[in-house]
């Protein structure tokens, strides 16, 4: 018996999450959410309420599952699947701890106080860049330079390397659309354009050791049984790509909330300290990341629903962090006190990068706030499928300049 | 050194476990557990495990 009929006969409802006209913001999650703990899709399961999510994120018999996102989407081999398959995310047990423990010092929160002023100059240049005309394409002037300049400073290089970085970090983030196979030349393309960039940076830092991101991994691949010149060069894919596209789509949610939330932005600009929690409100909201996959490692049974071995478990973040089971009220409000979001993650695979993305957003948020009054849509949005990574990759704006 | 853990804020991750094994574990309810009382010689490990909580759960006495 195939792992769809098994699922097939239970009463669950069912979410066609594999179609990209599916809206994880949809009324038939909320409906599936209020009829059942978990819905069923074509991948497997759904789980749509906070309380199953935050335990399933760290259950003992579910592993990380999307390192089967390729096979998902119908593609075999390939630069960008032979990479997805065996970097760090995709890793569990020993491996994935060995990997992790040389990944972590690179992100330590030690190192953000140091990065504050860069993220500050950075967005006040970009900002600079386009506030006299009172309008921009919020996503091309500013998300994506702000996203990929942080990398820039991060790795070292001339913030005028951004928008080849941005470039290839955008086309080989199609690949975490559902439309995955049919845009498979670009992302490979892309992703080979990424390692030979990683390569150079590699060998930069063999000819000039340095205490960046970058000469801390060239120095753990000293001992290549710590780490592999492959891991190396997969770990430097992992921290740009992972910086990027996140990010950047992460910020332009942000906007998209603020400017059907007027009243929150200006909120906002009058008390810049509710920059920290507005990232949070932002994230448990509309986050970028709208699932976090798992797949379950043997057979159990997890609130009376049998789960097969080799199940794909989708745990939704952005239905689960508005669950009103848990959230009194659930509305966009910065100041309101709340229980975590999951859009880092949870457990063992929490997102790596989470201080950074956190620090860098928090002063483009309050930056933006100070300088851009009453922001409106000033043309058409252009959106990623509502699923899955998702974001805006155009939003006009208009503004009143401060 | 004293170690602590803020179980009103940890959500359980395990990045401890992961950073510095020797300290911190679960138990078999995926209750997590650590030494109140650690060797010098570990201070390294528990520092980046400090570093690492995502929660920021772990104080260092």
């Amino acid at each position: 018996m195939t792992q769809q009929e098994i699922l097939s006969t239970d009463a669950l409802p069912y979410l066609d999450i594999a179609d990209a006209d599916f809206s994880i913001r949809s009324q038939a999650v909320l409906d599936a959410r209020d009829a059942a703990w978990c819905a069923r899709t074509p991948y497997g399961l759904a789980v749509l309420r906070y309380d199953d999510v935050q335990k399933m994120l760290r259950h003992p018999k579910l592993r990380q599952g999307s390192y089967r996102w390729p096979a998902h989407s119908g593609v075999t081999g390939g630069a960008f699947a032979r990479w997805w398959e065996q970097m760090l995310l995709s890793q569990e047990g020993s491996e994935h701890a060995r990997l992790r423990r040389m990944a972590n010092p690179a992100f330590s929160p030690k190192l953000i106080s140091s990065l504050i002023p860069k993220f500050q100059a950075l967005a006040n240049r970009l900002i600079d860049g386009f506030a006299e005309k009172g309008e921009c394409d919020f996503i091309a002037e500013f998300t994506e330079p702000y996203a990929t300049g942080v990398i820039c400073d991060l790795l070292g290089l001339p913030f005028e390397k951004w928008r080849e970085l941005a470039d290839i970090a955008g086309d080989m983030g199609l690949a975490l659309a559902v439309s995955y196979k049919r845009d498979q030349a670009t992302v490979d393309a892309a992703t080979e354009r990424l390692f030979a960039y990683a390569e150079e940076l590699v060998a930069l830092r063999r000819a000039e050791p340095s205490e960046d991101f970058i000469g801390m991994l060239v120095r753990a691949n000293a001992d290549t049984d710590q780490l592999s010149d492959q891991e190396l060069l997969d770990m430097i894919v992992l921290a740009i790509f992972g910086g990027i596209d996140t990010t950047r789509n992460q910020l332009g949610l942000a906007m998209a909330m603020f400017i059907e939330h007027p009243e929150q932005w200006a909120l906002l600009a009058e008390q810049p300290d509710l920059a920290r929690p507005a990232v949070e409100e932002v994230m448990r909201v509309r986050p970028t990341v709208t699932w976090v996959t798992r797949e379950a490692t043997e057979t159990f049974t997890y609130n009376g629903t049998e789960i097969p071995q080799g199940t794909t478990v989708h745990l939704f973040s952005q239905s689960a962090a508005s669950d009103p089971a848990v959230f009194e009220t659930t509305d966009f409000d910065i100041t309101a006190k709340r229980k975590p979001h999951f859009g880092f993650g949870g457990g063992t695979h929490h997102c790596l990068g989470h201080f950074i993305a956190r620090g860098d957003m928090t002063e483009a948020l309050k930056l933006l706030a100070q300088r851009l009054k009453n922001p409106r849509f000033n043309g058409e949005v252009l959106w990623l499928p509502d699923s899955g990574n998702t974001g805006a990759t155009a939003m006009p704006i208009a503004f009143d300049a401060a | 050194m004293k170690v602590h853990v803020d179980m009103s804020i940890c959500l359980l991750h395990g990045q401890c476990v992961i950073a510095a094994p020797e300290v911190f574990s679960f138990d078999d309810d995926g209750g997590l557990v650590w030494l109140a009382e650690v060797d010098e010689s570990l201070a390294a490990d528990v520092e980046a495990a400090s570093d690492a909580c995502p929660e920021q759960a772990i104080v260092i006495g």
